[in-house]
């Protein structure tokens, strides 16, 4: 018996819009999550979603029922948040004369997000501070620390989702959170 | 054993971290940690980090998010599946198609008659009146004849088939002589067989 997904995957292909509502109730808030965190912004993150499932829908052909549908989804959304951050960088990069602003993605310079929900405003100091500190991990650590702590993803999955050796995510998740404690330390 | 660098303790610390660190070396860890503060808080400082980190609320997608994905996705594959089948079944496709076109022309040809028209090699002796065609008394006619929306009565000879479509025969008088076959088509179903068969007969004997 194949898993839950992969059978919604192949109803979808045979144009079954139920089963691929399905997939998207089950997969939106994660995504959500992962791309909010990733971009530090709620409209890019709407916009990352909305984008993975279309463009999961566009190629469920090419789904390879050999590896978990949920490797390939985040794989296609980290894809998408990272993008993103690189395109936002290079258009920052551009007038940014001075070295000020190096090792940041262009989160600090982003206009704020006024789309913050009321309970936003009771977020406590503490997690404000955290999320700040995520917001400046450089990319190739923000993706992968994303995936272990907000996703809680294994090493092997993370290895699978971003398509590196283990090892490589391994050395990353250390100066990851070396990185997050240098930036708490002194606050917290 | 006991004299565990602090630069080693680091990347166990760390393997810790990930639950990937096996027991004895976790016991190695423990001893240095004892001995070392600065190690120790360092641990602490990391441990706590992971503990925020992971603390952080999931941010959920807002409600509306489900419909505007579902309604921005292409429309379903329905047309593929119809010509998905047209390809499979290719003759009963080929057949439909033909069907319709025939039909087609059928019935505009049978809404197209409706004046009266007599046709045959020897049109000269016949009488037409109106809307009935006569074989006068004493005349002969050769050839077939076909009459269409009008009414027929023969008093001489027909030297030939008579066809008589969407009209009446007058009964026969005793002077009249008919040589081939007498047809009436009133239906449209005859009219179709009628065009069918001669239309096959005209390719059979390329007449």
């Amino acid at each position: 018996m194949k898993p839950l997904e992969t059978r919604l995957a192949r109803l979808a292909l045979r144009g079954d819009q139920r089963a691929f509502a399905e997939i998207v109730d089950m997969y939106k808030d994660k995504l959500y999550h992962l791309a909010y965190r990733m971009t530090g912004n709620r409209q890019e993150a709407e916009d990352v979603v909305q984008e993975t499932f279309l463009r999961v829908y566009k190629n469920l052909d090419r789904y390879d029922e050999n590896q978990k549908f949920s490797t390939w989804i985040y794989r296609i959304a980290t894809n998408l948040c990272i993008d993103r951050l690189r395109k936002r960088k290079a258009i920052y990069s551009l007038d940014a004369e001075s070295n000020e602003h190096e090792g940041l993605d262009g989160y600090a310079m982003l206009p704020s997000d006024d789309r913050t929900p009321e309970s936003e405003l009771l977020l406590s100091e503490t997690q404000r501070l955290i999320h700040g500190a995520i917001a400046t991990l450089p990319v190739k650590y923000k993706s992968i620390m994303i995936l272990r702590y907000l996703q809680d993803m294994s090493l092997q999955e993370i290895s699978d989702v971003l398509e590196m050796p283990v090892t490589t995510v391994k050395t990353r998740v250390h100066r990851g959170r070396e990185f997050l404690r240098k930036k708490l330390e002194h606050k917290l | 054993m006991a004299d565990m660098k602090c630069n080693v303790a680091v990347v166990l610390m760390h393997d810790h971290l990930d639950g990937d660190l096996a027991r004895e070396e976790v016991i190695q860890l423990q001893q240095h940690l004892v001995q070392c503060p600065s190690c120790y808080a360092r641990y602490e400082s990391l441990e706590r980090t992971d503990a925020l980190v992971k603390a952080l609320p999931i941010e959920k997608a807002p409600d509306y998010l489900s419909d505007k994905i579902m309604k921005s996705l292409p429309s379903p594959r329905r047309p593929a599946a119809w010509t998905s089948w047209v390809r499979r079944h290719p003759a009963v496709s080929a057949a439909a198609i033909f069907l319709v076109v025939m039909l087609s022309s059928f019935v505009s040809m049978w809404n197209q008659s409706q004046e009266l028209s007599v046709s045959g090699p020897d049109l000269e002796h016949v009488i037409i009146e109106g809307k009935k065609v006569i074989v006068p008394a004493g005349q002969k006619v050769t050839g077939d004849l076909t009459v269409v929306n009008g009414d027929v009565q023969v008093l001489g000879d027909l030297d030939g088939n008579l066809t008589v479509i969407d009209g009446n025969l007058t009964p026969l008088a005793s002077t009249a002589h008919i040589a081939g076959e007498i047809k009436t088509i009133d239906r449209a179903v005859d009219w179709f067989w009628y065009k069918v068969s001669s239309y096959f007969g005209t390719l059979a004997y390329g007449s």
